[in-house]
């Protein structure tokens, strides 16, 4: 692969795309592969809600604390935070003056970045650390000293947010970005740590017959979509072109050892899981 | 259903907390500004043959418009796809990596005009455009979306489905741009590639879903693009021209319908 080709005006180096149109389905199809190399395929991630962790303040984030902290050592673990009622409160100020989408999504990543810092002042003796986009690359070096590196869960679409039909809100969310950090790392396993024992069919928060869902597939979410949902949809969307995460698990964070025993691998909470690629 | 047994959530209310609805009407933040793509492959490979002229005519236009310069990527981008597509990277690795040329290019060109003004900016610049502009700048940043290791992967391939034209695209409708330029080294859209079938019909003006359903095996905008077209709320249009004929960039600044026009129908 080198070489320089001119002749048509352009000076190009060989390559099996050199010259080629990258929108042109068959050159694009030449890329494909359902190999894909994982980067740090031993890692799992952690994602600590923000509505339903962090706004319930200590009382509900030092368990915690004393769960992730006890993982060093055990698990190479990565944690993401979420942003709660501040992000809303964000987007509805953000709305009502009239920003566009971009504008909106560049501004939420703040009160994420907040809750970053604070869980980290609680982490930090136990070897925490906030991670910079910048230093995507250090995190080989953290968990290979096993730290418990700190990551803000909104991707960087920032002004950049694609339009959505209608929409007022980014929909390229938290938990979208937490599932691409783990997927283009070639992790496995992802932990959302919400305020609830799992997925339910309805909202159990204003339906007190809701029923808990301890096991399901990526397909059986996608194929019937519950109204409420307790993770974003474009999550499930991009789960269904992904080739390393296997297992996304949702457990309690208010009950004690929930964390731990998803760790473990123990089907704590709701499982759900990929199978079998189509 | 934990109420009572554990701290409560400590809210601010908002009408997305409460789950009201409100009526969002965004503003145009910086309308008049001319977004244009510089073609990493169709102009910038080719070198000074294709870039001087254009600049003259950019350089021309600089004190009636404000022009902002988004640079395409080009046979090095090519490259760095073809060998990390080779190493089974992922998408996100991909699009991470296709950062790097056209930034190489922009600053290329911030070089070129920097006598008039150039300057080259990051995507955390962005807020300092209005400081640019009142400087009479010619600001030049990337073509590449930020989204880096987050780009999704695809469901054929692993080319990142969101690159420069994307990044354009975006650029013009968070800054409430009605038409995006895009300048190339075709006069814009064919029935068939007017490179390999020199007899292909040149196609003027075409509505974003009329060319969706024609199914097109290949396109002269990335194919994402028009989808964002589809939902946008400001850019309703891309201009595509070829910026190898002269005097094409000067006519398109002027609101003249030259090459083809993708608009929202």
């Amino acid at each position: 692969m080198s070489g320089f080709v001119t002749g048509d005006g352009r000076t190009h180096i060989a390559s099996k795309l050199m010259a080629e149109s990258l929108v042109d389905r068959r050159v694009v199809a030449t890329t494909h592969s359902e190999l894909e190399y994982a980067i740090l395929p031993d890692a799992k991630l952690v994602s600590i809600g923000g509505q339903s962790i962090f706004d319930r303040g200590g009382e509900a984030l030092r368990p915690l604390v004393e769960e992730l902290a006890a993982t060093r050592g055990k698990h190479r673990i990565v944690v993401g935070v979420g942003g709660g009622t501040r992000v809303r409160h964000t987007v509805s100020i953000a709305a009502d003056l009239g920003l566009p989408l971009g504008g909106i999504a560049q501004l939420v990543g703040a009160m994420e970045e907040a809750n970053a810092v604070m869980l980290n002042a609680l982490l930090a003796k136990r070897g925490s650390i906030v991670m910079q986009r910048e230093h995507f690359w250090e995190m080989p070096l953290y968990l290979e000293n096993g730290m418990i590196p700190i990551v803000i869960s909104i991707p960087p679409y920032h002004f950049w947010e694609p339009p959505n039909e209608g929409g007022a809100l980014p929909t390229h969310g938290s938990d979208f970005g937490l599932f691409m950090h783990a997927e283009v790392l070639g992790m496995k396993h992802i932990i959302f740590v919400k305020d609830e024992d799992g997925l339910y069919d309805r909202d159990p928060k204003r339906h007190a017959d809701a029923k808990l869902i301890r096991h399901t597939t990526l397909e059986a979410i996608w194929n019937d979509m519950p109204g409420d949902l307790i993770l974003d949809r474009k999550l499930f969307e991009v789960w269904r072109s992904a080739r390393h995460v296997e297992r996304v698990q949702i457990v309690n964070g208010l009950k004690p050892g929930e964390l731990t025993r998803a760790l473990a691998g123990e089907p704590a909470g709701t499982v759900i899981e990929r199978g079998a690629r189509q | 259903m934990n109420a009572g047994k554990h701290a409560e959530r400590l809210v601010i209310e908002s009408a997305l907390e409460s789950g009201a609805a409100f009526d969002y009407k965004p503003n145009a933040m910086m309308p008049h500004v001319k977004v244009m793509k510089i073609g990493g492959q169709s102009i910038m490979d080719r070198g000074r043959t294709a870039v001087f002229p254009i600049l003259e005519q950019l350089i021309k236009a600089k004190d009636k418009h404000q022009l902002l310069l988004c640079c395409g990527g080009g046979t090095r981008a090519r490259h760095i796809y073809a060998v990390a597509s080779d190493i089974e990277l992922p998408t996100g690795v991909l699009a991470a990596l296709g950062g790097y040329v056209p930034r190489q290019n922009a600053r290329m060109l911030q070089m070129l005009l920097a006598e008039h003004g150039g300057v080259f900016m990051l995507h955390d610049d962005f807020e300092k455009l209005p400081l640019y502009f009142s400087m009479k700048c010619i600001p030049i940043m990337t073509g590449m979306p930020p989204f880096g290791y987050w780009e999704k992967p695809g469901e054929n391939g692993r080319i990142p489905a969101n690159r420069t034209d994307a990044g354009v695209f975006l650029t013009a409708e968070v800054l409430g741009v009605k038409r995006a330029l895009f300048i190339k080294d075709e006069d814009g859209l064919y029935e068939d590639d007017p490179k390999k079938n020199p007899k292909a019909k040149h196609i003027p003006r075409i509505g974003v879903n009329e060319l969706i359903a024609r199914d097109l095996g290949d396109l002269v905008v990335e194919r994402v693009v028009l989808t964002y077209l589809r939902a946008a709320r400001f850019c309703h249009e891309l201009q595509i021209i070829n910026g190898m004929k002269p005097g094409m960039v000067t006519r398109a600044l002027e609101g003249e319908d030259v090459g083809t026009i993708i608009y929202r129908d």
